[in-house]
């Protein structure tokens, strides 16, 4: 089975887990960037969670199906078409050989996720089928799809069960987000005042924004590290602040190694919102000690254990 | 935390950087080194990471609270063995200063008060040993340029560098794998390929490996860069 690209978008790869356990390499993370709207598409089509997808961004994206099959959409607000009707995203979607699928811009967030019954059949590098394309390595041929481009979906024996994702399990895309969040290491390099803005600043994202990290503009912090930090481990999440006092929050692509402070890490449990914040979008940080941070984690697995089970190995 | 506690000077400090980072301050890379390898031996944390001065590791906060993290780590420490000695084989790199290949070459130059073929000399006098791997897969962190110990980074990172790139910060060189962002001042560029995902071996240069850098002109790194 295979689908064709139509209109690859901007930027469109295929996203599965994160490769793990080798950050001392200097091998990040990859994987969908928002990984729970990963898992709720792959559940509409009966799929492992984390299995390979196409992730869009801003966008969206316009496949062919060149055999009968089953696919959903999740992810940012867009309008999604199929054969140029209107269809409702968060829905198992039967498709039909020689049918057009397209998902239109995204109006609030940045990425959706196109999944297939069988998922995108593509090898692992280094532990994980996700694109990295820094390097150029992963998903697709380590690239983001293109016009002409055939994908292979692996087979599957049995339909799906039809399903809609209940409404109380839509993650709704705004223009405003709050990230709870923790200090940092490096905290201390920002003075008294500057960590009280830092959680008390209306921050917008910048148009520095990809996989790899994202600009926070709003305010500017005296920084005192005097560029001799010594580097130090980063993640996704991580939020440094160069001397030039501007806020970097680090994605799913981030390097493994930064030598600016680090002067907070985005809560486990929020990282998956990372994934659709898009320039111009709001954001505040709010601050959490660790083991109340630990106590939103569970509580918020607690709550999409429901409808996921196996939320825990998705955020 | 300070302790009035005198063995706590003996154990370094164990601290959070996040809900499920916990991390420990270690003497030199070296032991960073160590402390990384002996966690990852355990099994029981999802990355471990090491650092110029510290190590940080990376836990399941679903199963296991931040206290006992801070708690493993503690009792990790005390069981950690001594770095591991440095190997005997060089690997030579060649490295291109010329030209357009090391853009902040004259600033450098400058901050240490010494001419290009001096910088050179000393930068091709010394052999050095890996200190670690990360930052992007096979960015090379190599110690013991000592003449530059007061080069800074640049205090705005460039946007885009070339792969092969070759950066000084603060007694280090880097090695740039993958074209992308970066901080370091960049003096040349190497036309070796250090990091290749489809290869076998995708890492050309470990942590622990000695290494020695080698002027090359402008047209032997073009002939090697198409090789």
């Amino acid at each position: 089975m295979t689908i064709r690209i139509v209109k690859p978008g901007l930027q469109t790869t295929v996203q599965a887990g994160p490769r793990t356990g080798q950050r001392h390499l200097g091998v990040p993370a990859s994987g969908a960037a928002d990984p729970l709207s990963l898992a709720l598409a792959n559940r509409l089509v009966g799929n492992t969670l984390l299995a390979p997808a196409l992730e869009t961004t801003l966008t969206g994206v316009s496949v062919r199906f060149e055999r009968n099959c089953f696919a959903a959409v999740t992810g940012a607000k867009a309008r999604v078409w199929l054969n140029g009707e209107r269809v409702k995203r968060h829905r198992t979607l039967a498709v039909a050989a020689g049918d057009e699928l397209e998902i239109g811009p995204a109006k609030a967030g940045a990425r959706n996720y196109l999944a297939f019954a069988g998922g995108v059949d593509v090898a692992e590098v280094l532990g994980s089928a996700s694109t990295y394309l820094p390097a150029g390595f992963g998903g697709f041929q380590g690239r983001a799809v293109r016009a002409g481009d055939v994908l292979s979906v692996a087979p599957v024996h049995d339909a799906p069960e039809m399903l809609t994702t209940p409404r109380d399990f839509r993650p709704l895309a705004g223009t405003s987000w709050a990230l709870r969040a923790c200090y940092g290491a490096e905290v201390d390099c920002l003075d008294k005042d500057s960590r009280f803005d830092l959680f008390d600043t209306n921050f917008s994202v910048g148009n520095r924004a990809d996989r790899m990290g994202l600009q926070l503009e709003g305010a500017r912090f005296d920084v005192k590290s005097r560029g001799r930090l010594a580097s130090a481990p980063v993640f996704p999440g991580t939020i440094q602040c160069p001397e030039d006092g501007r806020p970097f929050l680090l994605s799913i692509d981030a390097q493994t190694i930064g030598g600016y402070p680090r002067v907070a890490q985005v809560a486990r449990a929020d990282r998956h919102l990372i994934g659709q914040l898009r320039p111009g979008d709001h954001v505040r940080l709010l601050w959490r000690d660790t083991e109340s941070a630990r106590e939103e984690l569970l509580a918020k697995h607690d709550y999409w254990r429901e409808w996921l089970p196996g939320i825990r190995t998705i955020i | 935390m300070p302790s009035s506690d005198e063995s706590a000077s003996l154990t370094p400090a164990v601290f959070h950087c996040g809900d499920d980072l916990v991390a420990a301050e270690c003497t030199d890379t070296r032991s960073a080194q160590a402390l990384a390898d002996h966690l990852r031996e355990s099994g029981e944390w999802l990355e471990c990471v090491a650092g110029i001065a510290s190590c940080v590791a990376r836990f399941d906060l679903a199963a296991t609270s931040p206290a006992e993290a801070e708690e493993r780590m503690l009792s990790e420490l005390r069981t950690v063995p001594a770095a591991r000695e440095a190997g005997t084989d060089i690997v030579e790199v060649p490295v291109c200063y010329e030209g357009d290949h090391g853009p902040d070459l004259d600033d450098v130059c400058e901050l240490l008060g010494i001419d290009r073929e001096t910088f050179i000399e000393r930068h091709t006098g010394e052999t050095y040993t890996v200190d670690m791997l990360g930052f992007t897969p096979g960015f090379a962190f190599i110690g013991g340029f000592d003449a530059a110990q007061d080069v800074p980074r640049r205090p705005e990172p460039r946007v885009r560098l070339q792969p092969g790139s070759i950066g000084i910060a603060g007694g280090r060189t880097g090695i740039y794998t993958l074209p992308g962002p970066g901080g370091w001042q960049i003096v040349g560029r190497t036309p070796m390929r250090l990091f290749d995902a489809g290869a076998e071996q995708p890492f050309r240069l470990r942590a622990g490996m000695l290494v020695r850098f080698v002027a090359i002109g402008e047209k032997a790194f073009a002939a090697e860069c198409a090789e």
